[in-house]
């Protein structure tokens, strides 16, 4: 390791999707600002990937009482109150950032931002760009980016984050070829995304691999709720390769209604005021429970229809939709789609305080890898809000840390070196640990759980946990690390699922009896570091 | 799940580090039905050789990771079928490895937005007006096929259409026209080949470059040999000078056939056949008589306008659309023949016409013609960007051809350079394009080349040692054998 290796800089963000491009916009305000990520940016993470919307309250008859009220009843009263205050306060703020910065977002006829219904919401306030939100938020802020001095570093994978003492001092990261490099930084955003490529259906992104839970964990950072984990209900199931591809929640805002094979509108039977418009848990749930009981298509899913709509409807506000589905041989202004739940998002994560920083100093963190927003279930739109508000929060919190003194833990950084030489004697292919993983995650952390599934997967866990992946060729030790990496939040899951007694949100324990509403649990947090994990009592 | 099948594939591996060259790599795979070729890679990926290295993330067709070339063209891997056969290669960028390719600096040179601090939320016209330029997802299929890239200095089409964007937004605060034309805005030739490849099918040529350039020309910054074509047009209604008797002057306004009366088309001449290569066209009135078409040639018609569009000068198209049209509506005409591949375009794609426009080809297939003595040659036929990809016409001149010549070769289709206002504006980058032609004509083996565009003709006949023939003019010398055979009369 030589000096000139390393890279020095005041905030180092890690990840370029929404999250982390709107941290690095903002830190970049206080000094120099690195942004790596191990994709290219707008290309990896799910932000790109986002259709239906951003939650702001922007008009007089919404107030963000409501907005508040919707997201905590939603999310089974397990979120941070500050947190989610934080998020409905300034939601329209940040979607005023993007608008002055350029977003392309739809608008009304009175030139006001247009808004749509979207699932578990009592009033239409998901702001769209079509079904391209997500999109039009990353070519945004790229746009931004590209006229702003901070200097992304591309295609390199965070593989570690580096110590100074009790802190958080920069990371090593692999580039394309599996060479190290070595970034010191007075404060580290972590801003890495989800993970629920640890599942087999999962509309993720192949960068959703939970790199920053396991980064954060390693470093010593508290995560909450990792049992929560969000199975959207709308997900592809034909053809088998692209299984589990998101079909937006805007499908369902727009009017589409879900049919069971026997034609019948069976949501009335889980939720007759909100039907279609639930919250994603219950639609997830209906969708499965319609599968499970023997009324679900050959292709294991249930129907999507919007061929009641006008076809210009479809066109002008679903089409994305519409062009992805036609490319499957699916004509949805004339013919229903197949779906079935699909892992999309984990509401757990980092433990952060309203200023984005978790538990250890130095280190902070916005978007999805972070926990306590979204509670036991998020809503849908809440998702790209959160990127903002908590993105611009965490930049500028980093970009407020004193400059220090840095020094690398050479140490730290030869262990690295010790922990990429191992894979080389890996036992099998990255790709036969990640298949199995996948399987067994989905048949015992998927919506319905016990306990018995939850040990057995557990011990499936630790047997990975012990064989290494093998390692072709340099290029190949990122795979290796992301192996270890999907792991560790796979554990995290199941452990968070094992402690959490009761079902809540997203998180169902069949094999228990909840003899109490969300709002009565008893309940807190489950919480899990590399020095304790539990969960707390309900703050009353 | 349904059952799966194997598939053999042929994929291009290539180490710059290491390797001199690209070499293909046969693989065998088992492949779910339906997937994808993506879902292919994964499967080499994984069980046959984990050093394949190829880009991917999203999976559905929303982050532009992954283009690839499958069996010659650019295509999402994420969303294109696999099939047994096909070849992968990497886009035509610079390879960082296998099937990766080197977008990020491509990608930095994307035009940044700046705004003002008080920007305000544009109204819904406005928006709707920017929403078709960003439905981009930076795949740059567009920039690796674009042949202007590979003779000037041009950033690519989806820059133009960064560019247009920016042009369009009241929020963004920078004037960039002159940038843009920095950036190589009058090097396309408008071939359209970047909307063929495009994965969001983005009208780039139509609705970003030649708009850039009409912001250009109000600016006064249009190139000045293209001013002087649309003063001419203003002047003469025609975009070439008469230097000899034009087709209008040698032809009556009906045209009767010799044979018996089989249909009847109206002739939109264009100012090429008519002012400058007018042989070519009398040569198809000989094919239409022989095969029993009525061609009425209405004597007020003027240009279609397309040099005006095509360069951003659209201030005298509304006069010139207006006369074209009533010159033909008012003969009670319901099919239009074009043989101009550029006024058949711009018939069909910027004209609102109360009566139908088809290709020269097109009509003479639908009739079905006389086959002619097939030439003893062996030609190669040049699709014209604005038949191919303005028109979608590929199939007919073929079909005609190999009628009219011993032996039909293809050669791959690549603009000639001729278009978009670059012959006249800046010829040498068309003289570069016409030369490459050339190096593509010359590895057919072909005696002639045939096409159907007058601007085709003229410019690859000046860079290439082979005749350049229009298809009517080949099938006109196939009925004279056929008559000399016979020892009937010459046609």
């Amino acid at each position: 390791m030589h000096a000139d290796d390393v890279v020095r800089c005041h905030v180092l963000v890690i990840g370029s999707g929404g999250a982390g491009a709107r941290a690095a916009v903002e830190a970049a305000a206080y000094g120099d600002t690195v942004m790596i990520s191990k994709t290219l940016i707008g290309k990896g993470g799910c932000t790109t990937m986002a259709e239906g919307g951003y939650n702001a309250v922007l008009r007089e008859l919404d107030g963000c009482p409501m907005h508040v009220e919707d997201t905590l009843r939603g999310g089974a009263y397990l979120n941070d109150a500050a947190l989610v205050d934080v998020l409905v306060t300034e939601a329209p703020e940040r979607m005023a950032d993007l608008v002055r910065w350029g977003a392309v977002f739809d608008v009304t006829d009175d030139g006001q931002v247009a808004q749509r219904p979207f699932g578990g919401q009592r009033f239409p306030r998901t702001c769209y760009a079509g079904d391209r939100t997500g999109h039009e938020m990353m070519m945004t802020l790229a746009e931004r980016l590209r006229a702003s001095p901070v200097e992304h570093v591309q295609e390199t994978t965070v593989i570690e984050l580096l110590r100074d003492g009790d802190r958080v001092s920069g990371a090593v990261a692999l580039d394309r070829r599996g060479e190290m490099v070595v970034i010191c930084a007075d404060a580290t955003v972590l801003a890495t995304g989800g993970g629920t490529q640890v599942y087999d259906i999962s509309t993720n992104s192949a960068a959703g691999t939970g790199d920053g839970y396991a980064l954060g964990y390693r470093a010593g950072a508290e995560l909450v709720d990792m049992e929560m984990v969000q199975f959207h209900p709308t997900g592809a199931v034909y053809p088998y390769d692209a299984r589990g591809r998101l079909i937006t929640e805007a499908v369902r805002g727009e009017g589409g209604v879900l049919l069971n094979a026997a034609g019948e509108r069976f949501m009335h039977r889980y939720d007759p005021d909100r039907m279609e418009l639930s919250t994603r848990d219950v639609v997830a749930r209906a969708i499965a429970t319609e599968v499970l009981e023997g009324r679900g298509t050959a292709h294991g899913g249930v129907y999507l229809d919007v061929t009641h709509l006008a076809a210009g409807t479809i066109e002008e506000r679903l089409p994305i939709m519409l062009e992805q589905f036609l490319q499957f041989g699916v004509d949805i202004r004339t013919q229903p789609m197949e779906v079935a739940p699909t892992a999309h998002h984990l509401m757990g994560g980092l433990r952060i305080t309203p200023d984005a920083a978790t538990t250890v100093p130095g280190l902070f963190a916005c978007g999805e890898v972070t926990g306590g927003v979204h509670g036991a279930n998020r809503l849908g739109g809440n998702a790209l809000a959160d990127t903002q508000v908590f993105g611009k929060r965490a930049g500028e919190s980093a970009g407020r840390a004193p400059v220090r003194v840095h020094s690398v833990d050479i140490a730290r950084v030869d262990a690295q070196y010790d922990r990429l030489d191992a894979f080389f004697e890996g036992t099998a292919p990255p790709s036969t640990f990640t298949d199995r993983l996948k399987l067994a995650m989905w048949r015992d952390a998927g919506i319905f759980r016990t306990e018995a599934g939850l040990r057995s997967l557990s011990a499936t866990l630790t047997e990975l946990s012990v064989e290494k992946p093998k390692a072709a060729a340099p290029a190949n030790l990122l795979e290796c690390c992301t192996v270890e990496n999907m792991i560790i939040l796979s554990s995290l899951i199941v452990s968070g699922a094992l402690l959490r007694r009761e079902s809540r949100g997203a998180h169902v324990r069949t094999d228990l009896e909840t003899a109490w509403p969300p709002e009565a649990s008893p309940f807190g947090h489950t919480y899990q570091s590399l020095r304790a994990k539990g969960i707390e009592e309900a703050r009353t | 799940m349904s059952g799966t099948q194997p598939l053999t594939v042929r994929v291009s591996r290539f180490d710059p580090e290491t390797d001199e060259e690209p070499r293909y790599e046969i693989y065998t795979v088992d492949a779910n039905e339906g997937a994808r070729v993506l879902h292919v890679l994964h499967a080499i990926h994984d069980d046959l050789d984990p050093t394949l290295s190829y880009r991917y993330c999203c999976g559905s067709g929303q982050c532009g990771s992954c283009a690839v070339r499958v069996n010659g063209e650019p295509a999402l891997a994420c969303m294109k079928e696999a099939e047994d056969g096909m070849t992968v290669e990497p886009l035509n960028l610079p390879v960082i490895k296998d099937l990766t390719v080197d977008l990020a600096p491509l990608l930095d040179k994307l035009a940044a937005s700046t705004t003002a601090d008080d920007a305000e939320l544009p109204t819904k016209q406005e928006i709707e007006a920017i929403k078709p330029l960003r439905d981009c997802i930076e795949c740059l299929s567009c920039v690796s096929e674009c042949p202007a890239i590979t003779v000037a200095e041009f950033l690519g089409p989806t820059h133009m259409r960064q560019e247009m964007r920016i042009a369009l937004d009241p929020r963004c605060t920078d004037d960039r026209i002159e940038k843009a034309i920095e950036e190589g805005l009058f090097t396309c030739t408008t071939c359209q080949r970047c909307v063929q490849v495009c994965p969001k099918q983005i009208k780039t040529p139509g609705r970003a470059i030649e708009k850039l350039r009409e912001i250009a020309n109000r600016r006064g910054l249009t190139l000045p040999r293209h001013v002087e074509v649309a003063n001419l047009v203003r002047d003469t209604g025609r975009s070439v000078v008469r230097t000899e008797a034009t087709f209008l002057e040698q032809v009556p306004e009906v045209i009767e056939p010799d044979a018996p009366v089989r249909g009847e088309v109206g002739f939109f001449v264009g100012c090429m056949y008519n002012g400058r290569v007018p042989q070519n066209a009398l040569d198809m009135i000989e094919v239409m008589k022989r095969n029993g078409i009525r061609v009425i040639v209405p004597h007020d018609q003027v240009c279609c306008g397309s040099p005006l569009i095509r360069t951003g000068q659209t201030w005298v198209l509304e006069a010139l659309k207006k006369k074209n049209i009533e010159a033909f509506e008012s003969r009670g005409i319901t099919t239009v023949m074009t043989m101009c591949a550029g006024c058949g375009s711009t018939l069909k794609n910027d004209y609102d016409t109360p009566f139908e426009v088809k290709d020269v080809s097109e009509i003479l297939t639908e009739y079905g013609i006389e086959p002619p003595e097939p030439l003893d040659l062996r030609a190669t036929y040049h699709d014209p960007c604005h038949l191919l990809r303005g028109q979608g016409i590929s199939a007919q001149p073929r079909e005609l051809l190999r009628m009219a010549v011993r032996e039909f070769v293809e050669m791959p289709n690549q603009c000639c350079g001729a278009g978009g206002g670059v012959r006249s504006g800046l010829p040498e980058e068309a003289a570069a394009l016409g030369k490459l032609r050339h190096e593509e004509i010359e590895k057919t083996g072909a005696e002639i080349v045939v096409t159907i565009c007058p601007f085709c003709e003229f410019h690859i006949s000046e860079n290439t040692d082979r005749p350049v023939k229009n298809i009517c003019s080949v099938l006109l010398e196939g009925y004279r054998e056929k008559d000399r055979k016979k020892g009937g009369p010459a046609g």
